[in-house]
C-alpha cells in the first residue's frame, strides 16, 4: 500500500513511518508533498496531515491515533504514543524524561539525512531502539 | 531578511468553557505572545510552526475557527517592541528561579525543570539564561 505525508519528517512523522511498517503494512511505500500541499495524490493513504483521518485527534498525536484506528493493543506501543505525543504536542503535564531529547534528535536526524526517505529509515532504528528498551524495563 | 511571525486567531465556542482554558494553557506554555487580546504571535520556526498548525487543526476540531498566517512587518518600530515582549516573558521566568535559588530549602530539581521549560520557550535567546544555567549547575555543587 501507499503511504503519503508531508515532507521535513519530524518526531511523529518517524514513528508513524516505523509502525506501519513494522506493524500495519510490511510493504509500505511511502511518499512525500511538500508541507501546506492540500493536493493528495489518488490511491494513497495520507498521515500526520491536518484535516485527514491519520491525523492527531483529541490533542493527541497521530501515532495514538494509528494505534485505534488499526486497534493495536500492544501496551509497549501506547507508552511510545505517549512519549510522541509529549515530544512532539504541546503539554502542561510531562511524565516521560525521553520526550524531549526524542525530539531534538529527530529534528537531527532529519538535518543530517539526504531526504526524507532516508531520514524515516534511520528514525526506524530509534523507534527500534525504543521498543526494545521499553520491553527490557517492562520485564 | 526581515524576520518572519505566525499569526493565530482564532475562536471557540463560547461553551463548554473548558476548551477555551484548554488552548489558552497550551498557547501561554509555547511562550505565544497575545497582541492587543486579538492575535496570538510567535517568531517563525519549524517547530513553532508544526506546533501552532496542530493548535489550529485542533481548535477546528472543537467546532471553532483558526486562521494561521505568516507575515512579516511593514513596519519596523513595533517589531522591536513585539522582541521585547518576549524577552522580557522569559526573563520573568528566569529572574523568579534566580531568587528561588537563593531560598536555603531551595527545591533545586524542580527549579531546574522550570529552566528547562522557559529554555524552549526563550525564542531570543536572553543571555540570562546562561546566568540561571550557571547558578543551577553551582547550586548542584560543581566546581568551576
Amino acid at each position: 500500500m501507499k503511504w503519503v505525508t508531508w515532507e521535513n519528517v519530524g518526531v511523529d512523522r518517524m514513528a508513524c513511518a516505523w509502525l506501519i511498517r513494522r506493524f500495519i503494512d510490511p510493504k509500505a511505500e511511502f511518499r512525500f508533498i511538500p508541507s501546506g500541499e492540500k493536493s493528495l495524490p489518488k490511491g494513497a493513504e495520507p498521515f500526520d496531515i491536518p484535516g485527514v483521518r491519520l491525523s492527531h485527534r483529541r490533542g493527541h498525536c497521530t501515532f495514538h491515533t494509528l494505534l485505534r484506528e488499526y486497534e493495536l493493543k500492544d501496551p509497549l506501543l501506547h507508552r511510545i504514543a505517549q512519549i510522541v505525543d509529549e515530544a512532539d504536542v504541546v503539554q502542561e503535564v510531562n511524565v516521560e524524561p525521553v520526550a524531549p531529547g526524542l525530539d531534538f534528535l529527530c529534528r537531527g536526524l532529519r538535518a543530517i539525512s539526504a531526504d526524507d526517505m532516508q531520514a524515516f529509515e534511520r528514525g526506524a532504528l530509534i523507534y527500534e531502539a525504543l521498543y526494545a528498551q521499553l520491553a527490557a524495563e517492562a520485564t | 531578511m526581515p524576520r518572519s511571525w505566525l499569526l493565530l486567531l482564532y475562536k471557540i465556542p463560547p461553551k463548554p468553557t473548558s476548551r477555551r482554558v484548554y488552548i489558552w494553557r497550551k498557547l501561554k506554555r509555547l511562550g505565544a505572545v497575545l497582541l492587543h487580546d486579538a492575535v496570538w504571535v510567535l517568531p517563525d520556526t519549524p517547530r513553532t510552526r508544526e506546533y501552532f498548525q496542530w493548535l489550529a487543526a485542533e481548535i477546528i476540531e472543537m467546532g471553532g475557527e483558526a486562521w494561521l498566517w505568516e507575515s512579516h512587518p511593514a513596519l519596523s518600530g513595533p517589531e522591536a517592541n513585539l522582541v521585547q515582549q518576549f524577552i522580557q516573558q522569559t526573563e520573568a521566568v528566569y529572574r523568579a528561579i534566580l531568587t528561588a535559588l537563593k531560598k536555603k530549602d531551595a527545591n533545586l530539581a524542580a527549579l531546574s525543570r522550570h529552566y528547562q521549560q522557559a529554555k524552549q520557550e526563550d525564542y531570543f535567546q536572553s543571555p540570562l539564561g546562561q546566568h540561571v544555567r550557571e547558578a543551577l549547575t553551582s547550586a548542584r555543587g560543581d566546581r568551576p
